[in-house]
Protein backbone atom coordinates (compact mmCIF):
# COMPACT_ATOMS: atom_id res chain seq x y z
CA UNK A 1 0.00 0.00 0.00
CA UNK A 2 1.30 3.52 -0.70
CA UNK A 3 1.01 7.09 -2.09
CA UNK A 4 2.97 8.24 -4.83
CA UNK A 5 4.72 6.25 -7.74
CA UNK A 6 8.17 6.11 -6.58
CA UNK A 7 10.04 3.17 -5.42
CA UNK A 8 13.54 3.37 -5.64
CA UNK A 9 14.92 -0.34 -6.34
CA UNK A 10 17.89 -0.85 -3.94
CA UNK A 11 21.56 -0.87 -5.20
CA UNK A 12 21.99 -4.68 -5.80
CA UNK A 13 18.57 -5.12 -7.95
CA UNK A 14 20.06 -2.10 -10.23
CA UNK A 15 23.11 -4.20 -10.36
CA UNK A 16 21.57 -7.22 -11.43
CA UNK A 17 19.26 -5.33 -13.83
CA UNK A 18 22.54 -3.62 -15.29
CA UNK A 19 24.20 -7.28 -15.73
CA UNK A 20 21.02 -8.76 -17.15
CA UNK A 21 21.09 -5.74 -19.82
CA UNK A 22 24.93 -6.11 -20.57
CA UNK A 23 24.40 -9.76 -21.19
CA UNK A 24 21.35 -9.08 -23.53
CA UNK A 25 23.15 -6.64 -25.34
CA UNK A 26 26.49 -8.45 -25.67
CA UNK A 27 23.99 -11.58 -27.12
CA UNK A 28 22.41 -9.47 -29.71
CA UNK A 29 25.46 -7.39 -30.49
CA UNK A 30 27.64 -10.99 -31.17
CA UNK A 31 24.81 -12.69 -32.70
CA UNK A 32 24.41 -9.54 -35.43
CA UNK A 33 28.31 -9.46 -36.11
CA UNK A 34 28.11 -13.33 -36.72
CA UNK A 35 24.97 -12.75 -38.97
CA UNK A 36 27.18 -9.78 -40.55
CA UNK A 37 30.40 -12.25 -41.19
CA UNK A 38 28.04 -14.60 -42.90
CA UNK A 39 26.87 -12.32 -45.20
CA UNK A 40 30.13 -10.71 -46.01
CA UNK A 41 29.77 -7.61 -44.32
CA UNK A 42 33.42 -7.11 -42.70
CA UNK A 43 33.34 -3.59 -42.34
CA UNK A 44 32.09 -2.91 -39.13
CA UNK A 45 32.81 -6.11 -37.53
CA UNK A 46 36.29 -6.60 -35.63
CA UNK A 47 38.07 -9.61 -37.47
CA UNK A 48 41.33 -10.06 -35.25
CA UNK A 49 38.77 -10.20 -31.75
CA UNK A 50 39.12 -13.61 -30.63
CA UNK A 51 34.97 -14.45 -30.20
CA UNK A 52 34.31 -13.62 -33.75
CA UNK A 53 35.02 -16.98 -35.55
CA UNK A 54 32.46 -18.56 -32.37
CA UNK A 55 30.25 -15.52 -33.44
CA UNK A 56 29.97 -16.48 -36.90
CA UNK A 57 29.85 -20.67 -36.10
CA UNK A 58 26.65 -19.86 -33.09
CA UNK A 59 24.88 -16.99 -35.16
CA UNK A 60 21.43 -19.12 -34.66
CA UNK A 61 22.36 -19.93 -30.70
CA UNK A 62 23.26 -16.04 -30.05
CA UNK A 63 20.00 -14.90 -31.52
CA UNK A 64 17.50 -17.43 -30.46
CA UNK A 65 18.91 -18.92 -27.61
CA UNK A 66 21.05 -16.44 -25.95
CA UNK A 67 19.62 -12.83 -27.07
CA UNK A 68 15.74 -13.96 -27.25
CA UNK A 69 15.71 -17.18 -24.61
CA UNK A 70 17.14 -14.44 -22.25
CA UNK A 71 14.82 -11.39 -23.34
CA UNK A 72 11.99 -14.16 -22.93
CA UNK A 73 13.02 -15.55 -19.86
CA UNK A 74 13.25 -11.57 -17.89
CA UNK A 75 9.89 -11.48 -19.67
CA UNK A 76 8.79 -14.58 -17.94
CA UNK A 77 10.19 -14.00 -14.66
CA UNK A 78 9.15 -10.54 -14.25
CA UNK A 79 5.46 -12.15 -14.45
CA UNK A 80 5.69 -14.89 -11.65
CA UNK A 81 6.96 -12.94 -9.33
CA UNK A 82 8.97 -15.54 -8.20
CA UNK A 83 13.51 -15.01 -8.27
CA UNK A 84 14.25 -18.51 -8.60
CA UNK A 85 12.75 -17.73 -11.98
CA UNK A 86 15.43 -15.60 -13.17
CA UNK A 87 17.58 -18.78 -13.54
CA UNK A 88 16.59 -19.52 -16.84
CA UNK A 89 17.49 -16.09 -18.38
CA UNK A 90 20.66 -16.31 -16.62
CA UNK A 91 21.64 -19.18 -17.40
CA UNK A 92 20.58 -18.96 -21.26
CA UNK A 93 22.57 -15.37 -21.26
CA UNK A 94 25.92 -17.07 -19.51
CA UNK A 95 26.07 -20.01 -22.23
CA UNK A 96 25.62 -17.43 -24.80
CA UNK A 97 29.09 -15.88 -23.19
CA UNK A 98 30.38 -19.42 -22.97
CA UNK A 99 29.73 -19.95 -26.58
CA UNK A 100 31.26 -16.99 -27.39
CA UNK A 101 34.49 -17.85 -25.61
CA UNK A 102 34.83 -20.94 -27.40
CA UNK A 103 33.55 -23.56 -24.42
CA UNK A 104 30.77 -24.77 -26.52
CA UNK A 105 30.06 -27.65 -24.85
CA UNK A 106 29.34 -26.49 -21.12
CA UNK A 107 27.60 -23.64 -23.21
CA UNK A 108 25.05 -26.19 -24.68
CA UNK A 109 24.58 -27.88 -21.78
CA UNK A 110 23.71 -24.80 -19.96
CA UNK A 111 21.55 -23.88 -22.27
CA UNK A 112 19.97 -27.17 -21.28
CA UNK A 113 19.47 -25.98 -18.51
CA UNK A 114 18.37 -22.65 -19.09
CA UNK A 115 15.55 -24.00 -21.36
CA UNK A 116 14.47 -26.81 -17.84
CA UNK A 117 14.08 -24.00 -15.84
CA UNK A 118 12.14 -21.81 -18.07
CA UNK A 119 9.76 -25.55 -18.40
CA UNK A 120 9.72 -25.06 -14.73
CA UNK A 121 8.38 -21.33 -15.08
CA UNK A 122 5.71 -22.32 -17.48
CA UNK A 123 4.59 -24.94 -15.35
CA UNK A 124 3.66 -22.52 -12.75
CA UNK A 125 1.72 -19.88 -15.29
CA UNK A 126 -0.09 -23.19 -16.06
CA UNK A 127 -1.01 -24.03 -12.75
CA UNK A 128 -1.86 -20.10 -12.08
CA UNK A 129 -4.28 -20.17 -15.48
CA UNK A 130 -4.98 -23.60 -17.18
CA UNK A 131 -6.18 -21.60 -20.12
CA UNK A 132 -5.47 -22.79 -24.28
CA UNK A 133 -2.70 -19.66 -24.09
CA UNK A 134 -0.77 -21.34 -21.63
CA UNK A 135 -0.29 -24.41 -22.64
CA UNK A 136 0.89 -23.18 -25.67
CA UNK A 137 3.24 -21.07 -23.86
CA UNK A 138 4.57 -24.47 -22.14
CA UNK A 139 4.61 -26.97 -25.36
CA UNK A 140 7.01 -23.54 -26.71
CA UNK A 141 9.05 -24.37 -23.57
CA UNK A 142 9.17 -27.57 -24.07
CA UNK A 143 10.60 -26.91 -27.96
CA UNK A 144 13.10 -24.85 -26.64
CA UNK A 145 14.52 -27.76 -24.31
CA UNK A 146 14.09 -30.51 -26.95
CA UNK A 147 16.29 -28.19 -29.47
CA UNK A 148 18.92 -27.25 -26.95
CA UNK A 149 19.22 -30.91 -25.91
CA UNK A 150 19.74 -31.76 -29.17
CA UNK A 151 22.66 -29.54 -29.67
CA UNK A 152 24.16 -30.74 -26.54
CA UNK A 153 23.96 -34.49 -27.76
CA UNK A 154 25.55 -33.43 -30.76
CA UNK A 155 23.16 -32.93 -33.02
CA UNK A 156 23.22 -30.95 -36.31
CA UNK A 157 22.54 -27.31 -35.99
CA UNK A 158 20.38 -27.71 -38.98
CA UNK A 159 18.28 -29.95 -36.94
CA UNK A 160 18.24 -27.67 -33.80
CA UNK A 161 17.06 -24.68 -35.81
CA UNK A 162 13.26 -25.73 -36.34
CA UNK A 163 13.23 -26.71 -32.63
CA UNK A 164 14.21 -23.55 -31.67
CA UNK A 165 11.77 -21.89 -33.79
CA UNK A 166 8.94 -23.64 -32.71
CA UNK A 167 9.98 -22.09 -28.92
CA UNK A 168 9.51 -18.50 -30.62
CA UNK A 169 6.72 -18.96 -32.52
CA UNK A 170 4.45 -20.83 -30.53
CA UNK A 171 5.55 -18.17 -27.93
CA UNK A 172 4.18 -15.58 -30.25
CA UNK A 173 1.06 -17.96 -31.04
CA UNK A 174 0.33 -18.13 -27.06
CA UNK A 175 0.15 -14.39 -26.77
CA UNK A 176 -1.83 -13.64 -29.97
CA UNK A 177 -4.30 -16.43 -28.95
CA UNK A 178 -5.07 -14.94 -25.19
CA UNK A 179 -5.50 -11.98 -27.18
CA UNK A 180 -8.04 -13.30 -29.64
CA UNK A 181 -10.49 -13.26 -26.57
CA UNK A 182 -11.39 -9.89 -26.77
CA UNK A 183 -12.98 -10.74 -30.15
CA UNK A 184 -15.64 -12.61 -30.94
CA UNK A 185 -13.81 -15.37 -32.70
CA UNK A 186 -15.27 -18.36 -34.67
CA UNK A 187 -15.68 -21.78 -32.83
CA UNK A 188 -12.80 -23.64 -35.16
CA UNK A 189 -10.34 -21.17 -34.81
CA UNK A 190 -8.65 -22.45 -31.40
CA UNK A 191 -8.69 -26.03 -32.47
CA UNK A 192 -7.23 -24.91 -35.51
CA UNK A 193 -4.17 -23.44 -34.47
CA UNK A 194 -4.04 -26.12 -32.00
CA UNK A 195 -3.79 -27.96 -35.07
CA UNK A 196 -1.21 -25.94 -36.97
CA UNK A 197 0.90 -25.67 -33.86
CA UNK A 198 1.13 -29.44 -33.77
CA UNK A 199 1.65 -29.41 -37.51
CA UNK A 200 4.61 -27.35 -36.56
CA UNK A 201 6.21 -29.33 -33.98
CA UNK A 202 5.77 -32.50 -36.49
CA UNK A 203 7.32 -30.63 -38.79
CA UNK A 204 10.53 -30.05 -36.17
CA UNK A 205 10.36 -34.00 -35.36
CA UNK A 206 10.86 -35.14 -39.18
CA UNK A 207 13.37 -32.44 -39.76
CA UNK A 208 15.64 -34.60 -38.03
CA UNK A 209 14.54 -37.85 -39.84
CA UNK A 210 13.45 -37.12 -42.92
CA UNK A 211 15.10 -33.31 -43.70
CA UNK A 212 12.56 -32.76 -47.24
CA UNK A 213 9.24 -33.95 -45.34
CA UNK A 214 10.06 -31.91 -42.50
CA UNK A 215 10.62 -28.85 -44.38
CA UNK A 216 7.05 -29.70 -46.32
CA UNK A 217 5.04 -30.05 -42.54
CA UNK A 218 7.12 -27.29 -41.14
CA UNK A 219 6.54 -24.90 -44.13
CA UNK A 220 2.86 -26.00 -44.34
CA UNK A 221 2.07 -25.18 -40.90
CA UNK A 222 4.01 -21.97 -41.03
CA UNK A 223 1.49 -20.95 -43.58
CA UNK A 224 -1.33 -21.98 -41.81
CA UNK A 225 0.06 -20.15 -38.46
CA UNK A 226 -0.07 -16.77 -41.14
CA UNK A 227 -3.20 -17.64 -42.61
CA UNK A 228 -4.73 -17.80 -38.48
CA UNK A 229 -3.31 -14.71 -37.57
CA UNK A 230 -4.30 -12.75 -40.16
CA UNK A 231 -8.02 -14.08 -39.95
CA UNK A 232 -8.17 -13.80 -36.22
CA UNK A 233 -5.75 -11.76 -34.64
CA UNK A 234 -6.87 -8.57 -33.13
CA UNK A 235 -4.56 -6.47 -35.70
CA UNK A 236 -6.98 -6.24 -37.82
CA UNK A 237 -9.39 -4.12 -35.37
CA UNK A 238 -6.20 -2.43 -33.68
CA UNK A 239 -4.99 -1.08 -37.25
CA UNK A 240 -7.98 1.50 -36.54
CA UNK A 241 -7.13 2.97 -33.61
CA UNK A 242 -4.14 5.74 -33.28
CA UNK A 243 -0.70 5.74 -31.62
CA UNK A 244 0.95 2.70 -30.09
CA UNK A 245 -1.83 0.63 -30.86
CA UNK A 246 -1.58 1.23 -34.36
CA UNK A 247 2.28 0.44 -34.79
CA UNK A 248 1.82 -2.63 -32.88
CA UNK A 249 -1.14 -3.64 -35.28
CA UNK A 250 1.83 -2.35 -38.50
CA UNK A 251 4.43 -4.67 -36.77
CA UNK A 252 1.78 -7.89 -36.32
CA UNK A 253 0.38 -7.50 -40.09
CA UNK A 254 3.76 -6.92 -41.85
CA UNK A 255 5.08 -9.82 -39.86
CA UNK A 256 2.27 -12.14 -40.52
CA UNK A 257 3.27 -11.53 -43.99
CA UNK A 258 6.67 -12.58 -44.05
CA UNK A 259 5.93 -15.65 -41.91
CA UNK A 260 3.50 -16.34 -44.85
CA UNK A 261 6.58 -15.93 -46.86
CA UNK A 262 8.76 -18.12 -44.76
CA UNK A 263 6.00 -20.94 -44.99
CA UNK A 264 6.42 -20.50 -48.76
CA UNK A 265 10.17 -20.45 -48.68
CA UNK A 266 10.34 -23.65 -46.31
CA UNK A 267 7.95 -25.62 -48.77
CA UNK A 268 10.31 -24.50 -51.82
CA UNK A 269 13.72 -25.52 -50.12
CA UNK A 270 11.70 -28.76 -49.83
CA UNK A 271 11.05 -29.27 -53.25
CA UNK A 272 15.04 -28.50 -54.20
CA UNK A 273 14.77 -24.59 -55.04
CA UNK A 274 17.54 -22.29 -52.87
CA UNK A 275 15.19 -20.16 -50.60
CA UNK A 276 17.46 -21.16 -47.11
CA UNK A 277 18.27 -17.44 -46.05
CA UNK A 278 14.53 -16.71 -47.26
CA UNK A 279 13.10 -19.41 -45.17
CA UNK A 280 15.17 -18.67 -41.86
CA UNK A 281 15.44 -15.15 -42.43
CA UNK A 282 11.75 -14.18 -43.30
CA UNK A 283 10.88 -15.99 -40.14
CA UNK A 284 13.23 -14.79 -38.06
CA UNK A 285 13.69 -11.19 -38.55
CA UNK A 286 10.62 -10.92 -40.81
CA UNK A 287 8.29 -12.32 -38.61
CA UNK A 288 9.78 -12.37 -34.84
CA UNK A 289 11.69 -9.07 -34.75
CA UNK A 290 9.09 -7.60 -36.08
CA UNK A 291 7.14 -8.82 -33.02
CA UNK A 292 9.34 -7.83 -31.07
CA UNK A 293 9.87 -3.99 -32.31
CA UNK A 294 6.11 -3.77 -31.50
CA UNK A 295 5.99 -5.40 -28.33
CA UNK A 296 8.68 -3.53 -26.56
CA UNK A 297 7.42 -0.24 -26.35
CA UNK A 298 5.32 -1.80 -23.67
CA UNK A 299 7.58 -5.18 -22.53
CA UNK A 300 10.85 -2.82 -21.72
CA UNK A 301 8.79 -0.50 -19.33
CA UNK A 302 7.96 -3.88 -17.51
CA UNK A 303 10.96 -5.38 -17.29
CA UNK A 304 13.86 -2.98 -17.59
CA UNK A 305 11.19 -0.05 -15.15
CA UNK A 306 12.00 2.05 -17.85
CA UNK A 307 8.74 4.00 -19.63
CA UNK A 308 9.18 5.31 -23.21
CA UNK A 309 7.65 8.24 -25.06
CA UNK A 310 6.36 6.96 -28.35
CA UNK A 311 6.45 8.49 -31.51
CA UNK A 312 6.91 8.17 -35.19
CA UNK A 313 10.79 7.85 -35.10
CA UNK A 314 9.79 3.70 -33.89
CA UNK A 315 7.97 3.57 -37.54
CA UNK A 316 11.51 4.27 -39.27
CA UNK A 317 13.02 1.44 -37.59
CA UNK A 318 10.27 -0.60 -38.36
CA UNK A 319 10.61 1.02 -42.33
CA UNK A 320 14.18 -0.17 -42.05
CA UNK A 321 14.15 -3.49 -41.30
CA UNK A 322 11.32 -4.29 -43.62
CA UNK A 323 12.46 -2.75 -46.48
CA UNK A 324 16.01 -4.37 -45.87
CA UNK A 325 14.72 -7.50 -45.77
CA UNK A 326 12.46 -7.03 -48.91
CA UNK A 327 16.57 -6.19 -50.55
CA UNK A 328 18.43 -8.98 -49.07
CA UNK A 329 15.47 -11.74 -49.73
CA UNK A 330 14.64 -10.66 -52.82
CA UNK A 331 16.52 -8.56 -54.82
CA UNK A 332 19.71 -9.92 -52.97
CA UNK A 333 18.30 -13.34 -54.47
CA UNK A 334 19.13 -12.50 -58.11
CA UNK A 335 22.50 -10.05 -56.94
CA UNK A 336 25.13 -10.88 -54.31
CA UNK A 337 25.72 -7.34 -53.31
CA UNK A 338 22.14 -6.76 -52.62
CA UNK A 339 21.97 -9.51 -50.24
CA UNK A 340 24.63 -8.25 -48.28
CA UNK A 341 23.49 -4.74 -48.36
CA UNK A 342 20.46 -5.61 -47.59
CA UNK A 343 21.73 -7.99 -44.09
CA UNK A 344 23.85 -4.67 -43.13
CA UNK A 345 20.79 -2.97 -43.04
CA UNK A 346 18.73 -5.27 -41.00
CA UNK A 347 21.92 -4.66 -38.86
CA UNK A 348 21.52 -0.62 -39.29
CA UNK A 349 17.47 -1.19 -38.32
CA UNK A 350 18.09 -3.10 -35.22
CA UNK A 351 20.95 -0.82 -34.05
CA UNK A 352 17.85 2.62 -35.28
CA UNK A 353 15.52 0.88 -33.01
CA UNK A 354 17.96 0.38 -29.92
CA UNK A 355 18.98 4.49 -30.55
CA UNK A 356 15.08 4.87 -30.92
CA UNK A 357 14.34 3.14 -27.69
CA UNK A 358 17.13 5.17 -26.00
CA UNK A 359 16.22 8.29 -27.21
CA UNK A 360 12.42 7.61 -26.48
CA UNK A 361 13.59 6.77 -22.51
CA UNK A 362 15.34 10.36 -22.69
CA UNK A 363 12.12 12.15 -24.02
CA UNK A 364 9.92 10.47 -21.83
CA UNK A 365 12.03 11.76 -18.91
CA UNK A 366 11.92 15.10 -20.13
CA UNK A 367 8.67 15.42 -20.97
CA UNK A 368 7.50 13.87 -16.96
CA UNK A 369 10.24 15.30 -15.43
CA UNK A 370 8.47 17.91 -13.21
CA UNK A 371 6.26 14.63 -12.16
CA UNK A 372 9.18 12.26 -11.42
CA UNK A 373 10.58 14.98 -9.43
CA UNK A 374 7.55 15.45 -7.38
CA UNK A 375 7.11 11.63 -6.84
CA UNK A 376 11.08 12.19 -5.62
CA UNK A 377 10.28 15.42 -3.11
CA UNK A 378 7.43 13.73 -1.62
CA UNK A 379 9.42 10.59 -0.96
CA UNK A 380 12.56 12.98 0.34
CA UNK A 381 9.87 14.19 2.39
CA UNK A 382 8.44 11.21 4.11
CA UNK A 383 11.77 10.52 4.79
CA UNK B 1 -28.89 15.44 -9.72
CA UNK B 2 -25.96 13.02 -9.38
CA UNK B 3 -22.73 12.50 -11.95
CA UNK B 4 -22.78 8.72 -11.17
CA UNK B 5 -23.23 6.80 -14.36
CA UNK B 6 -26.12 4.66 -14.30
CA UNK B 7 -24.53 1.01 -14.44
CA UNK B 8 -21.56 0.80 -12.47
CA UNK B 9 -18.82 -1.19 -14.51
CA UNK B 10 -17.73 -2.67 -11.01
CA UNK B 11 -19.29 -2.62 -8.22
CA UNK B 12 -18.18 -0.05 -6.07
CA UNK B 13 -18.79 0.48 -1.85
CA UNK B 14 -17.74 3.87 0.04
CA UNK B 15 -18.36 7.72 -0.55
CA UNK B 16 -20.86 8.45 -3.39
CA UNK B 17 -18.17 12.20 -3.79
CA UNK B 18 -15.58 10.07 -4.67
CA UNK B 19 -17.35 7.35 -7.23
CA UNK B 20 -16.78 9.63 -10.61
CA UNK B 21 -13.10 10.66 -9.59
CA UNK B 22 -12.15 6.91 -9.07
CA UNK B 23 -13.94 5.38 -11.97
CA UNK B 24 -12.25 8.51 -14.27
CA UNK B 25 -8.76 7.93 -13.01
CA UNK B 26 -9.05 3.97 -14.13
CA UNK B 27 -10.65 5.29 -17.17
CA UNK B 28 -7.04 6.83 -17.84
CA UNK B 29 -4.86 3.85 -17.28
CA UNK B 30 -4.66 2.15 -20.80
CA UNK B 31 -4.17 -1.18 -22.29
CA UNK B 32 -1.32 0.07 -24.67
CA UNK B 33 -1.93 -2.84 -27.33
CA UNK B 34 -5.85 -2.62 -27.57
CA UNK B 35 -5.99 1.49 -27.17
CA UNK B 36 -8.63 0.64 -24.12
CA UNK B 37 -9.09 1.60 -20.63
CA UNK B 38 -9.08 -1.03 -18.37
CA UNK B 39 -12.41 -0.47 -17.23
CA UNK B 40 -13.48 -1.06 -20.43
CA UNK B 41 -11.36 -4.15 -21.26
CA UNK B 42 -13.14 -5.44 -17.09
CA UNK B 43 -10.01 -5.89 -15.68
CA UNK B 44 -11.48 -3.67 -12.31
CA UNK B 45 -13.82 -6.09 -10.15
CA UNK B 46 -14.43 -3.98 -7.41
CA UNK B 47 -13.29 -0.84 -5.65
CA UNK B 48 -13.87 -0.31 -1.79
CA UNK B 49 -13.19 3.18 -0.36
CA UNK B 50 -13.13 3.45 4.03
CA UNK B 51 -12.18 6.17 5.93
CA UNK B 52 -8.29 5.22 5.99
CA UNK B 53 -8.05 3.34 2.16
CA UNK B 54 -9.10 2.54 -1.19
CA UNK B 55 -9.03 -0.81 -2.31
CA UNK B 56 -8.73 -1.71 -5.77
CA UNK B 57 -9.58 -5.37 -6.91
CA UNK B 58 -7.33 -5.69 -10.46
CA UNK B 59 -7.13 -8.77 -12.77
CA UNK B 60 -5.18 -9.61 -15.67
CA UNK B 61 -6.36 -11.22 -19.22
CA UNK B 62 -3.45 -13.51 -18.76
CA UNK B 63 -1.22 -15.15 -15.86
CA UNK B 64 1.92 -14.70 -18.15
CA UNK B 65 1.13 -10.78 -18.72
CA UNK B 66 4.64 -9.09 -17.66
CA UNK B 67 3.11 -5.46 -18.06
CA UNK B 68 1.05 -6.39 -14.65
CA UNK B 69 3.14 -4.03 -12.66
CA UNK B 70 3.27 -1.18 -14.97
CA UNK B 71 -0.60 -1.58 -14.78
CA UNK B 72 -0.80 -1.40 -11.19
CA UNK B 73 2.36 1.55 -11.13
CA UNK B 74 -0.74 3.51 -13.63
CA UNK B 75 -3.40 2.61 -11.36
CA UNK B 76 -2.04 3.79 -8.03
CA UNK B 77 -0.31 6.97 -9.89
CA UNK B 78 -4.17 7.79 -11.57
CA UNK B 79 -5.90 7.39 -8.45
CA UNK B 80 -2.70 9.29 -6.29
CA UNK B 81 -3.90 12.24 -8.71
CA UNK B 82 -7.47 12.78 -7.67
CA UNK B 83 -7.74 10.92 -3.79
CA UNK B 84 -7.48 13.15 -0.83
CA UNK B 85 -4.13 12.77 0.74
CA UNK B 86 -4.77 10.74 4.09
CA UNK B 87 -6.09 7.68 1.76
CA UNK B 88 -4.00 5.01 1.04
CA UNK B 89 -4.04 3.54 -1.64
CA UNK B 90 -4.03 -0.24 -2.50
CA UNK B 91 -4.34 -2.30 -5.79
CA UNK B 92 -5.11 -5.88 -5.25
CA UNK B 93 -4.36 -8.12 -8.22
CA UNK B 94 -6.90 -11.28 -8.14
CA UNK B 95 -6.99 -14.09 -10.33
CA UNK B 96 -10.42 -15.42 -9.60
CA UNK B 97 -12.77 -15.33 -11.02
CA UNK B 98 -10.98 -15.73 -15.09
CA UNK B 99 -11.54 -13.12 -16.47
CA UNK B 100 -13.46 -13.16 -19.89
CA UNK B 101 -14.89 -11.83 -22.87
CA UNK B 102 -18.28 -11.30 -20.84
CA UNK B 103 -16.57 -8.35 -19.31
CA UNK B 104 -15.85 -6.38 -22.03
CA UNK B 105 -18.06 -3.05 -22.03
CA UNK B 106 -20.20 -2.33 -24.62
CA UNK B 107 -17.60 0.26 -26.15
CA UNK B 108 -14.92 -2.11 -26.04
CA UNK B 109 -17.15 -4.83 -27.86
CA UNK B 110 -18.04 -2.28 -30.75
CA UNK B 111 -14.64 -1.77 -31.29
CA UNK B 112 -13.60 -5.53 -31.60
CA UNK B 113 -16.25 -5.82 -34.23
CA UNK B 114 -18.70 -7.97 -31.78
Amino acid sequence: MRRRAARSPRLPVLALRALFVLVVLASLAAGVAGGLLRAGVTAVVPLDAPWVGHAVASHAFLMMCSFMGTVIGIERAVAVKLRSAFVAPAASGAAGLLMLAGVEQPAAWLAVAASAAFVCVNVVVWTRQRAAHTAVLLAGADAWFVGNLLLALGARTASVVPWWFCFLVLTIAAERLEMTRLMRRHRGAAPALVVTLAALLVGATAFSLAPVWGSWIFGAALLGLAAWLIAFDIARKTIAAHGLSRYMAVCLLLGYGWLGISGAAWIATAAGLHARDLALHALALGFIFSMMLGHAPVILPAIARVKLLFGWPFYAALAVLHGSLALRLGWGAFDIRAWSSGAAANAIAIALFGLTVACSAIAWRVKNRHTVKRGHDEVAAQH
Amino acid sequence: MSDVPPIAPYPYTGPQALQAPIEDALRRVVDPELAMTIVDVGLIYGVTVNAQRVHVLLTMTSAACPVTDVIVDDVETALDRVLPRELKIHVELVWEPPWTSDRLSERAKAFMGW
